[in-house]
């Protein structure tokens, strides 16, 4: 029993991890409806960003959130600046393309200029644990965790409360609408690629500590990110947190019950299953929300 | 077309330079007689094919799967393991592998093809990582990770040469293949098929396609050729492991290179094989063994400049001026186009019930749309439907068409052997003869206005020959054989209604559904359209008009059904129905009644 409860609480702290990632994912889908194939890439730019900031400059691993969150977030808006707003009216399979075509760039190019070596940071507090009754929790995943609600909660804020916020709001939900009420629009998708990206570069620095950078490390995560946006109903923050938790948990109970290297094909048969079945997402916050 | 029908053309241009073309990729590296020319072209000839099957699904179907190396791995993995347990010759072991891989293709593509875009692409990811996971989980029989060596039988009975040479006939033999399959779908009906659900799946079911069925027979067939150049690519390699096999990389790569080439072009994927793969080898030459991930870095960097400045890709951008260049040299010409005779006439008893609706009902949510909703139309009839806007007369014809189930209540329709039937899906109406056009014209914007017109006419015309002169036939009836090479997207909007109604036409119903053929139109077309009608009706076509143009549906209407709210409020004489009280209380409110003392 009590590594059952262990086990989902594992999950609940690696979903804490999904859900940064698929957040950012999420906000560049529901505001800019691209899927945004790059993402991945975009932490694997950040986590080697946060190796070298470590390394080369002494910051600490989770002081460089701050410098990579600003970096990242200038590559976005960049990214969507010069390689997706010219694409917006194209047909849907040269979007999916040009991000795809990233992807594969920037990969191949972390792999020419780093090689296919593992690089860590040194973090030791990262890896502590500490004790909460009989169960043990590591300090990584903890800051991970209030990281994530602390993302959540200040996005929810700044869409309600600001009127930035607002202008993203509307265009999400009728880009020519928005238009027309005076909102610059392709500011507004610069912007929300930017603050996706953003997001990454916060999981970055959060992760680093604990997984080690290699070129195709993006793949890794964000697969699962894809997996986590689409149960969440594509277009939902809190859809994707939610969706994350529930990644997470599976994860971490199919690793130890089915077999460690099953537990991907586990949630990939969810994601199949929901992408066919539900394609509004487990919650129903799919289409109008947001 | 067979490969003897092509075979006699072969003295036309673009035939014989085709070929000429293709030959070079034996005769090039036969003349530099290197082992590592004779590899690089292997590998142009592996991912050439490779990209030309992939392009028949992703291309011409526009179903963009990055999980396509699933059948190069069944196809690898099959033929390996048969050879290993079972001593099978891999030229049998790849059908094995051809066969397993249309039943995977079969069931992954039945559930996805529901899906749109990029989260078709995303579950095609999804499928490729769980059989590359199941492969590496089940090493006892994979091999797993460690990989599996394919037993070195030398020989053509075993696929497995001395003489690299070898290799590249065989894959030369399989790329010939692909291209011709990939060019007899082009040029067929299911290549019209594939093109029309790719630009439009509603207006293309209204055309009577099974749009489920054409594009699982278009995966099958992709999956097949897949999977025998993975057989053969085992066998070169004599290595295989999941991660290569079932490469998310790979799988990427043979889309790029269609991308860049030409999406649903037949030449266009071996023309971005042959664009880039020279290009990253030549850098890697420059740069040595150091610059490992070049070649990835070069691809991506291309693919992310095509789609910024030639979405086209290679052949989109200068394939017209290419062909217009090849059609120059001397050669024997294509015919000319012929037109089809005249139109059969519809034969049946004059009168008779073709069509009844009883007590439709259609529930959006809270709001009833149809209520309660009886129609009988008669053959021979011009049937205008009228009503003020949101009457619910464009869900009538949706639930008569078969895009809309009813909430409650049938739909009947006249069957060939003479009974009433009630078809379910908008292809199965269409095929009994249930014609439609729509309100918001849907044209196959890509395609010209010929080619629009023959995705109709191919229901009654299997041959493409015979499908063009049928709809050549139409063209001239609608008045649109001026326009017949130019692009749909390109029309204006009353050339683009006509557009609606000649592609209907072309299926050459028994019944007419029109919706709004005329709105937005001039007066000089307005009567054209009349014209046009009067002309469809003659052949013994039924009619029913949606219209809000009250002169010109007064003038061709023999009954009238008004609807208002959902019911039908009035049918019969359109003078009758004009007068009728509650017809102009529904148009001009109660006031205006009161007003005038009816």
């Amino acid at each position: 029993m009590d590594v059952t409860v262990q086990l989902i609480l594992n999950g609940i702290m690696l979903g804490a991890m999904y859900a940064i990632i698929a957040v950012g994912l999420t906000l560049i889908f529901g505001i800019v409806r691209v899927v945004n194939f790059a993402h991945g890439e975009f932490l694997m730019i950040g986590m080697y960003a946060v190796y070298l900031l470590t390394t080369r400059l002494g910051f600490h691993p989770y002081a460089t959130a701050v410098p990579v969150v600003i970096l990242l977030f200038a590559l976005g808006a960049l990214v969507q600046r010069f390689i997706i707003q010219p694409l917006l009216n194209a047909d849907e399979h040269i979007q999916i393309f040009a991000t795809v075509g990233l992807s594969t760039a920037l990969i191949n190019g972390a792999l020419m200029a780093f090689g296919a070596d593992l690089y860590a940071v040194e973090a030791p507090i990262a890896r502590q644990t500490v004790p909460l009754g009989p169960l043990n929790i590591l300090v990584g995943h903890m800051v991970i965790f209030v990281a994530a609600l602390g993302l959540v909660a200040g996005l929810h804020l700044f869409m309600q409360k600001t009127a930035l916020g607002r202008a993203i709001r509307a265009t999400a939900q009728n880009r020519y609408a928005a238009q027309l009420m005076g909102v610059k629009v392709e500011t507004i998708y610069v912007i929300s690629f930017g603050l996706g990206a953003a997001c990454v570069g916060l999981a970055s620095a959060l992760i680093m500590p604990l997984y080690p950078a290699t070129p195709t490390i993006g793949t890794y995560f964000v697969l699962t990110a894809f997996v986590v946006v689409v149960l969440g109903g594509m277009r939902s923050m809190y859809g994707a947190f939610f969706g994350a938790m529930i990644i997470g948990i599976v994860d971490s109970l199919s690793g130890y019950y089915i077999a460690p290297d099953l537990k991907e094909v586990v949630y990939f048969a969810i994601f199949i299953l929901i992408l066919i079945f539900k394609p509004t997402g487990l919650f129903g916050f799919g289409r109008g929300t947001e | 077309m067979t490969p003897l029908r092509l075979l006699s053309r072969i003295t036309e241009p673009r035939v014989y330079v085709s070929l000429a073309a293709l030959s070079l990729l034996l005769i090039v590296p036969w003349l530099i007689d290197s082992s590592f020319a004779v590899h690089i072209f292997v590998t142009i000839c592996v991912f050439g094919a490779l990209s030309t099957a992939w392009n028949i699904v992703g291309g011409y179907a526009g179903q963009l799967s990055l999980g396509h190396t699933i059948f190069y791995g069944l196809g690898g993995y099959t033929t390996a393991l048969l050879i290993k347990h079972y001593e099978l010759t891999p030229w049998l072991g790849m059908w094995a592998g051809a066969l397993l891989s249309v039943l995977v293709a079969l069931g992954i593509g039945f559930p996805s093809f529901r899906l749109r875009g990029p989260f078709f692409s995303l579950a095609t990811i999804a499928f490729l990582e769980v059989i590359r996971l199941l492969a590496i989980h089940f090493h006892g029989f994979t091999g797993g990770s460690a990989g599996l060596i394919v037993p070195l039988k030398i020989g053509w009975a075993w696929m497995i040469f001395q003489d690299k040479f070898n290799y590249l006939i065989i894959a030369f033999g399989l790329l010939v293949l692909t291209l011709y399959v990939a060019w007899a779908i082009r040029t067929s009906r299911l290549g019209y098929y594939l093109t029309a659900v790719r630009e439009r799946e509603d207006a293309a079911s209204a055309a009577g396609i099974d749009t489920t069925r054409v594009k699982l027979v278009a995966v099958a067939i992709s999956a097949a050729l897949t999977s025998f150049i993975g057989s053969f690519h085992a066998m070169y390699l004599t290595f295989l492991e999941p991660a290569s096999m079932f490469s998310l990389a790979s799988a990427i790569e043979i889309a790029m290179f269609a991308l860049i080439g030409g999406l649903g072009t037949v030449a266009g994927p071996l023309l971005g094989t042959l664009f880039v793969v020279p290009i990253a080898e030549a850098a890697r030459g420059w740069l040595g063994a150091s610059a490992n991930g070049l070649h990835g870095l070069v691809y991506g960097t291309v693919l992310v400049l095509i789609t910024l400045t030639l979405p086209g890709g290679l052949v989109g951008t200068f394939g017209k001026r290419i062909a217009a260049f090849v059609d120059r040299l001397p050669g024997a010409r294509r015919p000319d186009d012929r037109e089809a005779p005249a139109l059969r006439q519809v034969t049946g008893t004059s009168g008779e019930t073709v069509l009844e609706t009883r007590n439709l009902v259609m529930k959006f949510g809270g709001l009833t749309a149809t209520d309660n909703v009886s129609i009988d139309l008669r053959r021979g009839e011009i049937l205008g439907i009228i009503g003020p806007n949101g009457a619910g007369k464009t869900t009538v014809f949706n639930q008569i068409s078969g895009f809309l189930k009813p909430t409650s209540g049938t739909v009947a329709v006249l069957g060939p052997a003479g009974t009433m039937v009630s078809p379910r899906l908008p292809d199965e109406f269409a095929r009994l003869g249930i014609g439609r056009t729509f309100q918001i014209v849907q044209p196959f914007g890509k395609l010209s206005v010929i080619e629009n017109i023959m995705i109709g006419a191919f229901m009654h015309h299997h041959d493409v020959e015979d499908a063009r002169q049928s709809a050549l036939r139409v063209a001239h009836l609608v008045g649109l054989h001026r326009l017949k090479d130019v692009e749909a997207r390109n029309l204006p909007i009353g050339d683009l209604k006509r557009l609606e109604v000649a592609r209907t036409l072309a299926t050459e119903p028994s019944i007419l559904l029109l919706d709004e053929v005329m709105a937005g139109q001039n007066q000089s077309d307005t009567n054209r359209m009349v014209e046009i009608i009067r002309a469809i009706r003659d052949t013994g076509v039924t009619v029913v008009a949606i219209e809000h143009n009250m002169q010109a549906i007064m003038s061709l209407s023999d009954r009238i059904v008004v609807i208002d709210s959902g019911k039908v409020i009035a049918q019969g004489d359109p003078h009758v129905v004009v007068r009728d009280r509650k017809v102009i209380e529904a148009y001009l409110g109660e006031d205006f009644v009161h007003a005038q003392g009816l």
